[in-house]
């Protein structure tokens, strides 16, 4: 793509996103989330590959239902209140609206879109999508927090959690376990939505970054399925040593960041007393778990079953503009853990 | 409920669930799309009148501006995929 | 003047059902026309004649053009219009669904009940506001459709070569 039109695009994301995170109007947000899907869809389409035209399609069709939704949520909120601020809503408008926002961001009965999506999108529009097009509606969400329906949020959340670790264990593609790894870290911060803010935003800061790492690493091994995952020592052995680091915070285990959220939402759960759905969270966790285990298995413990003359690659030395900020996101992603009494007073 | 507030409702669930029942052409998925929009603009026309909100008058304009680059863009995704498709047949799309 | 209005309630609804109804894009863009007339009449019956206007040379102007002009490359074989058995089906429970959902509508309007198309309404004032003070808003707007033509050519860009390109 021609890097002036590149330019435009990158900028009216960031544009559209700024607009909804500054406005207090629902048509501002509205316009927002509208000018940041319209800005990434020749992204996705780069390549005009088949299957990149199909995700397109299919991303866009969700996108601008969700849209639409939204604003109709907020019309009929300002039909029965008279206002049009990002406060106060109504029964029917705000679980309209998180049912939208909610399709926005690919939760539980309205994820089907976001694996195929993903699948059909290059690592680095993959990576947007996942992490910088979340930004919006997370932010819409932690707005208006106080009026949303506690029902609806809890079902979602955990109905998210367990479908997200469930299509994570059949796929042998990369892009679609990540697709699964969001949907059940989305169904995370629904639940404690509710209850405490904060812990939500923390949570979602947290997310993104290990999805970061998670995603550039997949791009400096340029890989997109398991079996690439094999054999990605031949090219960088400590990357492959740290993206171990990375796949166990993503599950969620003690000594690295990921195990932060997941300890401070089953505590607030706990102290909320509602001990039950802290419990099947915290189960069913363990399937999302395993599928992070099975890719570190193939990452680090096996070898592809083929004549290892390739460690020649170790000679090159690799150019690539995503080393930097792969660095700092990683060891943000994995050794976090320590700093958890200044992250979460903050 | 009055009948204003049952046509902006009914129009607007009425295309929706036109739009996530079984769509046979994309066309037609973008068509609902724009009939979404047209119960938005209608409800948002008359929103104005009811509470008097000279202001808001513009959110029409602004609606409309924005659903006309939405099926803009539409338009030329239903390009692409007939020409990566074949057709526009949303049973087409089933490569992922 | 609620009866003038009326013709506007049962025109739009009847346009939705047949755009709703999955016919062919051709009769679905004609339901959209319909649907798109009788707003415009609606609003014309409430006073908002700037905003009819609007409606009436964007939506049946321009864009309904192009997608008739869509709807013509898209073109079905064997159409289906609202004669056909699997739409006449949709249409009927959706009128029917209409028929329950009326029964629950209990009072009128003020605005269609105590109506006066004399003077000078208030969605003259929007184009004012939008060229006064939201004149941010304008800015936006500009820059949503400047971006709207980057991402049309962009998508369009390698249709020209085919997808053998690429594969």
């Amino acid at each position: 793509m021609n890097p002036f039109a590149l330019a435009i695009l990158l900028i009216s994301m960031f544009i559209g996103t700024m607009v909804t995170l500054t406005s207090s109007h629902w048509l501002l947000a509205w316009l927002g989330l509208e000018i940041s899907t319209l800005a990434i869809i020749p992204l996705m389409i780069t390549d005009h590959h088949p299957r990149a035209t199909e995700a397109t399609t299919k991303y866009f069709l969700t996108q601008a239902t969700a849209a639409t939704l939204i604003l109709f949520s907020a019309l009929i909120n300002a039909w029965n209140t008279g206002m049009w601020e990002l406060k106060e809503l109504s029964p029917l408008s705000s679980n309209m609206l998180s049912l939208a926002l909610m399709m926005k961001m690919g939760l539980a009965p309205l994820h089907f879109w976001l694996p195929e999506v993903l699948q059909g999108l290059s690592l680095t529009t993959g990576l947007i999508l996942s992490t910088w097009q979340k930004i919006a509606p997370i932010a819409l969400m932690y707005m208006i927090f106080s009026s949303l329906n506690i029902q609806v949020l809890m079902i979602m959340g955990l109905l998210s959690i367990i479908v997200g670790g469930w299509i994570g264990l059949n796929q042998v593609h990369l892009r679609k376990v990540i697709a699964a790894s969001s949907i059940a870290h989305l169904g995370w911060m629904m639940i404690i939505l509710p209850f405490s803010p904060h812990i939500m935003m923390l949570t979602f800061l947290i997310y993104i970054l290990m999805t970061t790492a998670m995603f550039l690493s997949f791009k400096i091994f340029n890989a997109t399925q398991i079996k690439m995952l094999t054999i990605a020592w031949t090219k960088m052995p400590v990357l492959v040593a740290l993206m171990m680091f990375i796949l166990l915070s993503l599950g969620g285990l003690p000594p690295t960041t990921g195990f932060l959220p997941k300890w401070f939402i089953l505590q607030e759960l706990t102290l909320q007393h509602i001990p039950s759905i802290a419990t099947v969270m915290a189960i069913s966790s363990l399937l999302s778990l395993f599928f992070y285990l099975r890719l570190t298995y193939a990452l680090t413990l096996t070898y592809s079953p083929n004549t290892v003359n390739s460690t020649i690659m170790w000679r090159f030395k690799f150019n690539n503009m995503f080393y930097l900020p792969l660095m700092v996101v990683m060891v943000l992603a994995t050794f976090l853990l320590p700093l958890t009494p200044s992250l979460i007073s903050f | 409920m009055t009948p204003l507030m049952f046509i902006i409702l009914s129009t607007f669930l009425l295309c929706l669930t036109g739009l996530v029942f079984h769509r046979m052409h994309l066309l037609s998925a973008l068509i609902c799309l724009e009939g979404l929009m047209l119960s938005i603009f209608m409800g948002m026309s008359t929103w104005c009148l009811q509470f008097e909100s000279m202001m808001f008058s513009l959110s029409p304009m602004i609606l409309l501006t924005l659903s006309a680059c939405e099926a803009g863009t539409g338009l030329a995704i239903l390009v692409a995929t007939t020409h990566t498709h074949g057709s526009d047949l949303m049973q087409n799309l089933n490569l992922l | 003047m609620f009866y003038l209005s009326f013709l506007g309630f049962f025109g739009f609804i009847i346009g939705m059902v047949g755009v709703a109804s999955n016919p062919s894009p051709y009769f679905a863009a004609y339901g959209l026309v319909m649907g798109a007339m009788a707003g415009c009449w609606l609003l014309v019956t409430f006073g908002l004649t700037f905003l009819s206007l609007v409606l009436l040379l964007i939506y049946l102007g321009g864009m309904l053009v192009v997608f008739a002009y869509s709807a013509a490359m898209a073109a079905d074989q064997y159409p289906m219009a609202w004669d056909d058995w699997s739409v006449f089906i949709y249409v009927m429970i959706y009128w029917i669904l209409l028929l329950i959902g009326w029964s629950y509508v209990e009072e009128l309007d003020v605005i269609s009940l105590f109506e006066n198309l004399s003077y000078v309404r208030c969605d003259w004032g929007g184009v004012m506001m939008l060229y006064y003070l939201g004149g941010f808003m304008l800015l936006l707007l500009g820059w949503v459709l400047l971006v709207t033509l980057f991402v049309v050519l962009e998508i369009t860009r390698y249709i020209s070569f085919g997808n053998i390109l690429k594969l």
